[in-house]
């Protein structure tokens, strides 16, 4: 169990933040860049003293400004995988890996761990020499080679191109499992956190503002903020090629359409204003190909419109007007079909 | 070519001729006779090698106390730091003969710290202490600014890794600087080498003892001008080899 | 080459000069006295043998005043200067600190005695030389065993003095006199003491020539360098 609480001055503002994460458990904390995201795990591994605070992980204190205490960062061990990575210029794949490690058998060891992230082969490059997911999966094995009691990942995703990125998540995700600590991600994409982040916290200047589940936040958010952040529900399923589209069978049941390209596991993701509500049974005629049948499960306002969390073996949250709850008679337990364009559905592989 | 080219062109030229032909011309009037010949004599000898052993020991101190100095000012911020660099580099600025005169007036005879310690005046202890103050500054400069150009994530992924302050200045700002912190002794060699006024101020001139190449040139000067011209020569060989090898480090220290 | 590179140098350092003034190479010693003597022209103090290299090697003052004869004679006889003339005299004598314990040649060679001199080029080192050479071999020895540093110049001698770095040095009566009791003089033994007879010579193409033969005949007799302590030719 990691947990922190913090207070501290940055450029603009005050951060002031609490959070846990169990072991095994990844806690992304996503919100726009400059809200204090990556002040947290800087405090975290102790290389940011907050004004007033407290950080323990498994039960030992690595801060507390009331009691003076403050570990060095170097006797905290946790795994860091800062943004844009920080390998040593100066040293090979498999030297910046040993460089947590006690001196024995420390190659045999960050080959080892190389080979676990399937860049063996890459040992002896530098990392100006290597690609941007080889740098990824390189910082990865260099955070987990020493047995970090804690993770810490700064966007790890974010210097990746699109198609590099579907896979390093995946992989990413495995990590974490098998790493089976306490981890914090920080990304500025919802849907990232979402792929990622068993729960997810959304921070805005300095404040977790609100914090649950990915589904939860977009179903029932706490403000206007949280719904235009957490944007896209993400849906996953299978994909494969049908009349010149592709056709997703969505775990839990049902299925839809895209425009995408894609074949295989996928992750399928749509903006809730872009779905539109009505009435259960034979959709209307019109244009849009994806057609599920929901359970609404919560209603929540925000200033002029309304959020409905569904439950369409999926999670699923959808955007209407206060005018459109009227006309439909919508509460909750109600029971709707939400459609929306296949146009309006990307797809990430998985 | 549009004309700010040109004239971008024309400034270059006129740089390089101007600098260049004075070197050049030293090897020009250089005829390589001469230049064993003078080798040959054993005071152009005792003046290489004193300039040598005084140059390295001096770069020897300059780099054993100035690269921490340097780490310090990079990579801390604390009360005074602005008035300690400019206090740092104030030799770069002062004129040799001023150089000369501020080590008599502290370590010299009469000096404010005179009569204790050892006896720098006119010994080749004092030529290194004259060398390492006009030299020093040319080094804590560009090193600290090599190691204010080390990405900090550099060093605070080498703390998350483990490593202590000592071990990450050892095994991550230092061989990431290394590139600048050979420019940065080699300019400090090379000015160490060159050293004239303060030298001579402070050391005086004396074969084998305190006079330097740059001064047994000048005493040459006067009545020997070939002699003169086959030891700058050496002197700007010398020079010349030590600039190319650092460029060469440079360039291969990412390689 | 080298010439044209020295002449560069030179008409640089005359930028902006006044046409009126003289540029005057003179020796070292002769800075107090001809300052005094005509404050306006352009001075380059040195050794005297560094200043006839310059010249030499191109460079042209339009004055050219030694601590001996014979490097003006020199220049003369390269077809460098025109005839030179004996100005004034000067005696060498041993510099020490006024509350020194050395009083005489022969304290110089006590170990530990530390000694500067002008270096063998220069005239006040080769007026040093003629002097030691006039001793008996062991006393020679041992002095020039003591000596730490041969200066390019006579000022470098007496700046060694007056700052404590040697005990002794071998300068002119005119410049412990410029020293204004910052420095003692210790006579050598006149059979020793060796003719320092300085001359000076209009040097050749100048463009000033007249100017140039007024400052050089004006010389001899100067209040100016009788007031430094400089003897009448």
């Amino acid at each position: 169990m990691l947990s922190l609480e913090a207070q501290t001055t940055l450029g603009g503002f005050e951060l002031d933040a609490a959070l846990e994460a169990a072991a095994g458990e990844c806690l992304a904390l996503a919100g726009p860049s400059g809200a204090g995201k990556t002040s947290i795990l800087r405090i975290v591994a102790g290389l940011h003293r907050p004004d007033r605070g407290r950080v323990s992980c498994d039960g030992e204190l690595w801060l507390d400004t009331n009691a003076g205490t403050d570990v060095p960062p170097e006797q905290r061990r946790v795994g860091y995988v800062f943004q844009d990575y920080a390998l040593f210029p100066h040293l090979s794949a498999w030297r910046n890996v040993a460089y947590a490690l006690p001196r024995e058998s420390r190659r045999e060891r960050a080959l080892e761990l190389l080979d676990r992230l399937k860049i063996a082969d890459r040992a002896d490059a530098r990392p100006h020499e290597l690609s941007g997911g080889e740098r990824q999966r390189v910082a990865l094995a260099r955070a987990l080679a020493a047995r970090p009691r804690a993770l810490l990942l700064d966007e790890p995703l974010s210097a990746l191109d699109a198609r590099t990125r579907a896979h390093a998540g995946r992989e990413l995700a495995t990590a974490l499992r098998e790493a089976d600590v306490p981890a914090l991600l920080v990304t500025h994409d919802f849907a990232e956190a979402s792929l990622l982040g068993d729960r997810v916290a959304v921070v805005d200047r300095g404040r977790i503002v609100q914090h649950g589940t990915a589904a939860e936040l977009a179903a029932t958010p706490g403000s206007a903020f949280v719904a235009d952040f957490t944007g896209a529900v993400v849906l996953s399923g299978d994909a494969h090629p049908a009349e010149g589209l592709t056709r997703i069978a969505l775990d839990g049941g049902g299925s839809i359409a895209s425009t995408d390209t894609a074949a295989g596991r996928v992750a399928a993701s749509v903006h809730p204003w872009d779905i539109a509500i009505a009435p259960p049974g034979d959709p209307a005629p019109g244009s849009a190909q994806n057609h599920l049948h929901a359970e609404v499960v919560s209603i929540t306002a925000i200033g002029n419109r309304v959020r409905l969390g569904l439950d369409a073996g999926q999670p699923l949250a959808a955007e209407v007007t206060d005018a459109a709850i009227r006309d439909l008679g919508l509460k909750r337990g109600s029971r709707v079909t939400a459609t929306w364009k296949a146009s309006a559905t990307r797809l990430v592989a998985l | 070519m549009r004309p700010f080219t040109a004239l971008l062109a024309v400034a270059l030229t006129v740089a390089l001729l101007f600098l260049v032909i004075p070197v050049a011309a030293i090897f020009a009037n250089t005829a390589p006779s001469d230049l064993i010949h003078s080798l040959g004599d054993a005071s152009a000898r005792d003046a290489l090698r004193l300039s040598l052993e005084t140059s390295l020991i001096a770069l020897a101190v300059i780099v054993l106390v100035g690269t921490p100095t340097a780490y310090l000012l990079a990579t801390r911020r604390f009360r005074g730091r602005s008035v300690a660099i400019t206090l740092i580099e104030l030799p770069l600025v002062l004129p040799p003969a001023v150089a000369g005169i501020a080590l008599l007036a502290s370590l010299g005879p009469q000096g404010i710290f005179g009569g204790h310690g050892p006896q720098l005046v006119l010994t080749t202890a004092g030529v290194v202490v004259a060398l390492t103050f006009v030299s020093a500054p040319f080094y804590i400069r560009q090193a600290q600014e090599s190691f204010a150009a080390v990405d900090p994530r550099l060093m605070e992924a080498s703390r998350t890794l483990g490593a202590g302050e000592a071990r990450t200045f050892w095994q991550v700002a230092v061989p990431v600087a290394r590139a600048g912190l050979l420019a940065g002794g080699a300019l400090a060699l090379g000015r160490a080498l060159g050293e004239f006024g303060a030298t001579l101020m402070f050391a005086g001139s004396f074969r084998g003892v305190t006079q330097t190449v740059p001064l047994a040139i000048y005493e040459r000067f006067a009545t020997d001008f070939t002699g003169a011209l086959a030891l700058s020569a050496v002197l700007v060989a010398i020079s010349g080899a030590l600039l190319a090898s650092v460029k060469l480090a440079g360039r291969r220290a990412f390689a | 080459m080298k010439r044209v590179l020295l002449v560069a140098v030179i008409a640089l350092a005359g930028c902006g000069a006044n046409d009126a003034h003289l540029t005057v190479s003179a020796a070292a010693s002769l800075k107090q006295a001809f300052t005094a003597y005509q404050a306006n022209d352009r001075y380059s103090f040195a050794g005297s043998d560094q200043l006839a290299a310059q010249i030499r090697a191109g460079a042209r003052p339009d004055v050219f005043a030694a601590a001996n004869t014979k490097l003006p004679d020199d220049l003369y006889a390269a077809g460098l200067v025109e005839k030179p003339k004996v100005f004034a005299t000067n005696r060498l004598v041993m510099a020490v600190q006024p509350d020194s314990k050395i009083d005489a040649l022969g304290d110089l060679g006590r170990p530990g005695v530390k000694i500067a001199m002008g270096s063998p080029d220069v005239p006040v080192g080769s007026y040093t030389r003629q002097v030691l050479g006039g001793l008996g071999p062991k006393l020679r020895e041992a002095i020039m065993g003591n000596v730490r540093s041969n200066e390019p110049d006579v000022a470098g001698v007496v700046g060694k003095v007056t700052q404590g770095a040697v005990d002794a040095g071998f300068v002119y009566i005119t410049d412990v006199r410029a020293a204004n009791g910052r420095l003692k003089a210790v006579e050598l033994p006149p059979p020793l003491e060796p003719q320092v007879a300085y001359a000076a010579a209009v040097v050749k193409g100048t463009k000033h020539p007249e100017a140039a033969r007024r400052f050089v005949d004006g010389l001899p007799g100067a209040s100016a360098l009788s007031d430094a302590g400089f003897g009448r030719p």
